[in-house]
């Protein structure tokens, strides 16, 4: 396992469902969509496929530290770019069946959403794995962030270089991700997070240190 | 170049300060109150802690009838985090410290089952206004939020009551031009929402509700208030 830094080259700006985006839960999707194939299309929406994490898990070629996955969340390039409002309609993608569709309710509703974006020009990651399938995966990754299908987030090429130290957890005392408050002797801020993939499933979700403030692990 | 925070409030401070008398905000308030008037003695004023509803109790209490009824609906922490309820509540006793502040709570606004299914929210909510039993209620309804809230006129006749909108020709200009010439207290988040969907759209509703998803609400409020989408705060779960 080496210390590596992870950079995203953008093409067009990056819609955020988040603040942060997590680089280990960018490798688990890839590694994900490959351990499962077309089923990977058909995932159920609320409930976290056990079997397929395991063997996600099992792949992943992050170090752990307990069960923290050694891995930064993304640090934006340049800082100073602010976020922006994109406003749209999103319209099913199934055909319209024949006669009149109502398309101010029911299942062929319009809908009008709202995008935060960054219009940032490199995403930057921390991580300690293997370099050669943490770069591999990498390279499978065509688009970051939120509204990718509108042309958000594209990524013009990956960087994925050796670094001395090992900065996926903290940096000079500043955590690079969320870590349980379980796990830290001392913390600035604190938040319920998840703190593993995937993400979005509430059973990952403890009182987590704030990725940039300071801590001090256990 | 990009303005702080506080560099950046503070312009838009002296743009709706300038608006308020460019504007004619002031006779516009007087006008509300005016109308509102004949209305307090058998209504409620109901108060959600937004923007224009503070605008309305302000006018209201302070031109009209310090004493007055005030309803407000407290969502539950699921949906509206325990941090601006508080801003609410404190908002609404430091407009109005004479009113009589009636406060029901959603019963399960406790539960994060809120945040998806929406449906008992509406029958609980016109139950409890069934429940107070007043002719008329006061809203902060104005013209220019949406063509189906001018379609609703100044008064609209509902079954068992009647709405009454007074400060229903103000725009949004006018509603924030009043906020700031008057100090009225309004959630903070306001002001971190304005800065990214503008002034004019800025509106407060309940957080993470899949009920806004049409209106792209619940993402905006994950890149946001991220610190609420798993936790609605330390009063929050009990």
């Amino acid at each position: 396992m080496t210390p590596l830094e992870v950079v995203f080259h953008l093409k067009t700006p990056l819609a955020l469902g988040h603040p942060w985006l997590h680089l280990d839960s960018l490798l688990a999707h890839v590694l994900l969509r490959e351990e499962l194939g077309e089923r990977y299309y058909a995932l159920p929406t609320k409930v976290a496929d056990r079997e397929a994490g395991r063997a996600v898990e099992a792949r992943l070629p992050l170090k752990r530290w307990r069960d923290v996955p050694v891995a930064s969340v993304s640090i934006f390039e340049p800082p100073s770019a602010q976020l922006q409002l994109f406003s749209f309609f999103k319209r099913g993608d199934f055909p319209f069946p024949r006669g009149r569709v109502d398309r101010a309710r029911g299942f062929f509703k319009d809908y009008y959403l709202r995008a935060a974006y960054a219009p940032v020009q490199r995403v930057r990651f921390y991580c300690t794995g293997e370099q050669e399938e943490v770069a591999r995966l990498c390279r499978m990754i065509s688009a970051l962030g939120k509204e990718r299908n509108i042309g958000f987030g594209f990524v013009k090429r990956v960087e994925v270089r050796e670094v001395e130290e090992e900065w996926g957890l903290v940096r000079e005392g500043v955590a690079m991700r969320p870590i349980p408050i379980d796990y830290l002797r001392q913390w600035e801020d604190v938040s319920w997070l998840a703190y593993k993939p995937p993400y979005w499933s509430k059973q990952n979700v403890k009182l987590c240190c704030v990725p940039f403030t300071r801590v001090e692990l256990a | 170049m990009t303005a702080s925070g506080d560099e950046w409030l503070e312009r838009w401070r002296e743009y709706f300060l300038s608006w308020y008398e460019e504007g004619g905000v002031e006779a516009k308030a007087e006008e509300a109150a005016e109308f509102a008037q004949p209305y307090l003695e058998e209504g409620i004023a109901s108060v959600s802690g937004g923007k224009d509803s503070m605008a309305m109790l302000h006018i209201l209490a302070t031109r009209c009838k310090p004493d007055l009824r005030v309803f407000h609906w407290d969502h539950g922490p699921w949906l509206m985090p325990r941090e601006v309820e508080n801003e609410i509540l404190e908002g609404i006793r430091a407009v109005a410290p004479g009113a009589k502040l009636i406060v029901r709570r959603y019963r399960f606004g406790w539960s994060e089952r809120s945040r998806v299914d929406w449906r008992p929210w509406y029958r609980e909510f016109f139950a409890a206004l069934r429940s107070l039993g007043f002719k008329y209620h006061l809203l902060g309804v104005r013209a220019d939020e949406s063509c189906r809230r001018r379609a609703r006129g100044r008064i609209a006749q509902r079954k068992q009551w009647v709405e009454v909108h007074p400060i229903y020709h103000l725009t949004w200009r006018d509603v924030w031009a009043y906020i700031f010439r008057h100090c009225v207290p309004v959630p903070r988040v306001y002001f971190h929402y304005a800065r990214l969907v503008g002034w004019d759209k800025v509106r407060l509703v309940t957080f993470f509700d899949r009920e806004f998803e049409k209106y792209g609400s619940p993402q905006l409020d994950s890149v946001l208030s991220w610190r609420w989408r798993n936790n609605p705060g330390p009063a929050g779960i009990t």
